[in-house]
């Protein structure tokens, strides 16, 4: 991944979060609400190499740090999405080319979704944050996850054709 | 190549994680990064969430909508009757309508209260991968909001005011698991501490060990030092279930808040309250129980009949609870 490309997705990511943070989360979606950002960010990052996942995932987390409504402390969403990516590096080799495995990716996508949701939760246990009972969060990682797996399959090619737009020859080579 | 591909790899793994572990520590050690970026992105935000919820304020309820659809097949043609006469009578758009009951619905509790209020409109919900339960309010700094003021809706309490710009300011509810209220129960005075659970019920815990709790009591909120960050004697809930088991130093029960925090359209912030405490004025009273008497009259036709005819028992008695 090019520095170049890391700009124009961090663009890309900050109109995502935008649309998040101000459309996606006026909607009441049943059981729990649904993170775009998230499957979006998800999605590249399965699509990219090692050294992408890690800058996708930090850049993402970055701006996902920036969300007014966080009580977080800053930089845990970076260390978090930094970790998933580092994940998703290494276990998207045994799996291939998503873009010839749909249903793979679907599901690559809403585990992951879960997966991240879920250390975030552990993080901020480590941390000593109160983040409600167990049965309402699990109920919201699980809400969040059925909804990536009904909406990603809309994004993915979507998501193909816009890396394959920022991606350069010497990268396709 | 792919040793030193792997090692740049690796590297830069190292560098992402101390950098964002770094980032973590000085938000920790008080060195507040995050509170002036988040402070910005709300400034950008706010303007792009107004224009957002206009446009998502009919479609932020569909999926609800979409559950009750069985429902509304039966009531179409009654809708389609009624529909007729609701043409005529429409004036306003029924968008606003609403917004228009909530806020007189507010401003009542407001001027019972003798509070000096600030109306805003809800133009946003915090993230769902945030944990957090806020709205963004239309009002900010410009409109006397500051940080710490309590949040009102026609029912009583909604939350605290978190952080200010100058065109928005985020709330905090009541329902975030964050949340901690001083409140009593209005009658017996018995001092407890209201907890946000993440949903729609909260967990009352009651300071004085000896103090009771009933099914049904009333609650409002106890008030802070000059009125921050909580106001006295506004309605907070109602107890719903008392636990009755002994392990517990102190009682606690089951709250349900008074204010629906899933529709909330129109909020009012407090600026200034009035000298007097209401005590427990606010508290909403429960609507009376109305009893109505339906006695037969005879009818001309029943009276003219044959004399051999018995007389007409007059109908029994209904009690009706409303």
């Amino acid at each position: 991944m090019s520095w170049t490309r890391a700009g124009i997705f961090s663009v890309f990511l900050f109109v995502v979060f935008v649309i998040q943070e101000a459309a996606i989360s006026k909607i009441n979606f049943p059981i729990a609400g649904f993170s775009l950002y998230l499957a979006v960010l998800l999605g590249l990052m399965s699509l990219e190499d090692k050294f992408g996942a890690f800058v996708l995932g930090f850049i993402g987390g970055l701006i996902l740090d920036l969300s007014p409504s966080s009580d977080s402390p800053f930089g845990k969403w970076a260390l978090i999405l930094t970790i998933i990516g580092y994940l998703f590096a290494t276990n998207r080799e045994s799996i291939g080319d998503f873009t010839e495995r749909p249903g793979s990716f679907v599901i690559f996508i809403s585990i992951g979704a879960a997966l991240t949701l879920l250390v975030f939760l552990c993080f901020g246990v480590l941390l000593g944050e109160n983040n409600g009972s167990f049965g309402t969060n699990m109920l919201t990682i699980l809400g969040n996850s059925l909804w990536t797996l009904l909406f990603a399959p809309i994004l993915l090619p979507g998501l193909v054709k816009w890396r394959s737009i920022t991606i350069n020859s010497r990268e396709r080579a | 190549m792919a040793a030193g591909g792997n090692n740049r790899s690796r590297l830069l793994l190292v560098i992402l994680l101390v950098t964002a572990l770094f980032l973590i520590t000085l938000d920790l050690r008080g060195i507040n990064i995050a509170k002036n970026s988040r402070s910005a992105t709300q400034s950008f935000l706010a303007p792009v969430q107004r224009g957002f919820s206009d446009f998502f304020s009919p479609v932020g309820n569909f999926f609800g909508d979409v559950k009750n659809f069985g429902k509304a097949k039966a009531q179409i043609t009654d809708l389609q009757k009624e529909n007729a006469k609701l043409k005529n009578q429409l004036v306003l758009n029924s968008d606003v309508k609403g917004q228009l009951a909530k806020l007189k619905g507010v401003l009542n509790l407001a001027g019972r209260g003798g509070y000096k209020v600030v109306a805003a409109r809800v133009i946003g919900q915090g993230s769902a991968s945030t944990f957090t339960q806020t709205i963004t309010i239309d009002a900010g700094s410009s409109d006397g909001i500051q940080k710490d003021m309590t949040v009102i809706n026609e029912s009583g309490i909604v939350g605290v005011v978190k952080s200010v710009t100058g065109s928005s300011a985020i709330v905090i509810l009541m329902s975030d698991p964050t949340f901690r209220i001083g409140v009593r129960i209005a009658g017996t005075q018995t001092v407890g501490i209201l907890l946000g659970q993440g949903n729609s019920r909260y967990t009352l815990q009651l300071l004085d060990p000896t103090g009771t709790i009933k099914f049904g009591d009333a609650l409002v909120s106890l008030g802070s030092d000059n009125n921050h960050p909580f106001v006295p004697g506004l309605p907070v809930g109602s107890v719903s279930f008392v636990d009755h088991s002994n392990s517990a130093l102190t009682q606690t029960a089951s709250v349900t808040g008074y204010a629906n925090l899933n529709s909330l359209g129109v909020v009012s912030v407090i600026t200034a309250v009035g000298k007097q405490d209401p005590k427990d004025s606010l508290v909403p009273t429960p609507d009376p129980t109305k009893t109505i008497y339906v006695t037969a009259t005879p009818t001309p036709s029943a009276s003219n009949a044959t004399s051999n005819s018995p007389a007409p028992t007059p109908a029994p008695t209904v009690k009706a609870k409303k």
